[in-house]
């Protein structure tokens, strides 16, 4: 907990609050323009339109995000050389786990008020029927899963490179791949670390190309897209913290 | 006692040996200084007795403990470092980075204050690391080494890159620590004159290896006078000396042989003109300190 709290404290004058309110405005806007180009036959679809989109700028904006993220983090101990300084005075799993916990902590916090957000601007904009108030939460806990997933490849990197470019590239890719795997089949979308913000996506979409009608449906992840969230998570964990503490300071 | 003590402490990376079999001994109390030029291993080696660096091979005791990783850092509580360029957060204030440390070390807060006097940094703690000279980094790594008054402080080259007058202040600093705060001083350095100014223990080491370990005025004597005479036969004159119980060497021609008092002097040069031996040089001579080292490192004094 103490390593924790000292990961807070030394984020200060980080601008990390900066790059999550970024984070937010560009979901913000992206979603308003998505939605002002939208008729009212589409905005029937509420919830589940918002959903369903929401997942597609996960995938665009996320990567980026966390690598951006763990990049401030990792950085900071880089360019004040004081992994020979905390490494007399901790255990480097320990700073290896505060480090990752801060990501939960901030990921957490950036995707609550995200939802909260957007289930404002639903209300606001007067979608209809009841709050998905579940399936909100869920779409949250998803989020911040894969998220989690991809900080945990994005720490392993800056950690070990000093020079940002390399994890900060990584984190574009992931953009560029997010998106692209969706329109991967879903044997080759499981391949992409990125893609499981649309594997894991709690509305699909039906396009019948001959009324050209498109209709959106509840849907749940599959396990298997579970497990296998999982087997990268803890892959890129232990990869990570195998490298972190391998190296010497 | 000794404070730290390594048994053939040895590392490899490749197939270097960087660091090869060091037996150190590390007096309580004292100001140790731990010399050698460039490259020689100083800083691996003080890495080591840190457990930042895991070594080939060899053990290592500090205060009385083994370094092993399940009371490595329980021993690092009693211990200070500065390890090369201080370890700072440049975003943050001085405070703050000692803040991090004293949390980390689980010190007084008090401490910080305190420690921010002892390095003079009490009226710039309030302003960003980044904005410091490097001078007043160095300082707060100090400081930062000092929380918690630790029985132990390594300081690994901490002049480094400072002007004279900074140079002075740390030097007086580290000076003054033994007898102010009962602690011992383990300092490196690349300059002899330095260690000289600091230490009362001195260990050298060359290309890893520990070629001189003793106290400062050990290697004083080293640099004791001698008197060099070359004679029409030298071989002649060393078994002249070894008659007369003179132990001498020969070096370059010359004949090297302890100090001796005038009247004895005089005695040896008519003694060997009986023997019909002509004397062609007489000299006094004295090795500097920069001379041991040279001919300890094969290295100029500070390089």
């Amino acid at each position: 907990m103490k390593l924790l709290s000292l990961e807070f404290f030394k984020c200060r004058r980080r601008k990390i609050v900066l790059v999550c309110a970024a984070v937010l405005a560009v979901e913000l806007m992206w979603m308003l323009t998505f939605f002002t180009r939208q008729d009212e036959e589409d905005m029937q679809w509420g919830w589940m339109l918002l959903l369903y989109n929401l997942s597609m700028v996960d995938a665009i904006v996320l990567p980026l995000s966390v690598a951006t993220l763990a990049s401030r983090s990792c950085e900071l101990e880089h360019r004040g050389s004081t992994w020979k300084l905390l490494e007399t005075m901790a255990a480097p799993d320990s700073l290896y786990a505060a480090k990752l916990g801060w990501g939960a902590l901030v990921l957490a916090a950036l995707l609550s008020i995200r939802t909260g957000l957007f289930t404002g601007l639903g209300l606001a904009v007067g979608f209809p029927g009841p709050v998905p108030w579940g399936r909100l939460g869920l779409f949250t806990l998803v989020s911040w899963a894969v998220s989690m997933m991809a900080y945990a490849l994005q720490q392993g990197l800056s950690l070990r490179f000093a020079n940002q470019a390399a994890a900060l590239v990584c984190g574009i890719a992931g953009s560029f791949l997010g998106i692209l795997s969706m329109l991967f089949p879903p044997a080759l979308t499981r391949c992409v670390p990125w893609g499981y913000y649309g594997l894991l996506a709690l509305v699909g979409m039906n396009w019948d190309e001959m009324t050209r009608v498109t209709d959106f449906y509840w849907r749940w992840p599959q396990l298997t897209d579970i497990a296998l969230l999982l087997v990268w998570g803890t892959a890129f964990l232990l990869l990570g913290r195998a490298m972190f503490l391998k190296k010497e300071v | 006692m000794n404070i730290i003590e390594t048994d053939g402490l040895c590392k490899q990376y490749g197939a270097a040996l960087r660091v090869s079999h060091l037996n150190l001994r590390v007096p309580e109390g004292s100001v140790y200084g731990f010399l050698g030029p460039n490259g020689a291993g100083k800083s691996t080696t003080l890495k080591m007795l840190l457990g930042l660096v895991r070594p080939t091979a060899g053990n290592i005791r500090v205060l009385g403990k083994s370094m092993d990783g399940a009371n490595r850092l329980s021993v690092l509580r009693q211990v200070g470092s500065l390890i090369e360029s201080p370890s700072y957060y440049g975003h943050l204030t001085g405070e703050e980075n000692l803040r991090i440390v004293q949390t980390l070390r689980d010190v007084p807060e008090k401490d910080i204050r305190e420690v921010l006097e002892i390095v003079r940094l009490e009226g710039q703690r309030d302003k960003k690391v980044a904005h410091y000279s490097l001078g007043m980094k160095q300082r707060l790594g100090l400081a930062a080494a000092l929380l918690g008054y630790p029985k132990l402080l390594i300081l690994d080259e901490p002049t480094n890159g400072l002007d004279p007058a900074g140079i002075q202040e740390m030097r007086e600093l580290i000076c003054g620590l033994p007898e102010r705060f009962g602690m011992t001083v383990v300092v490196s350095s690349h300059l002899l004159s330095e260690i000289d100014q600091m230490a009362d223990h001195v260990a050298i080491i060359r290309e890893g290896e520990l070629v001189f370990q003793d106290s400062l005025s050990a290697l004083h004597s080293r640099s004791r006078h001698h008197l060099a005479l070359r004679t029409t036969n030298n071989p002649v004159a060393r078994l002249l000396m070894a008659e007369k119980e003179i132990s001498c060497h020969e070096e370059e021609g010359y004949l090297i042989l302890p100090i001796l008092a005038d009247e004895d002097a005089a005695r040896l040069t008519v003694f060997f003109a009986e023997r019909r031996l002509g004397l062609l040089r007489l000299e006094e001579r004295q090795k500097s300190l920069e001379d041991i080292f040279l001919e300890l490192t094969g290295k100029a004094a500070s390089l």
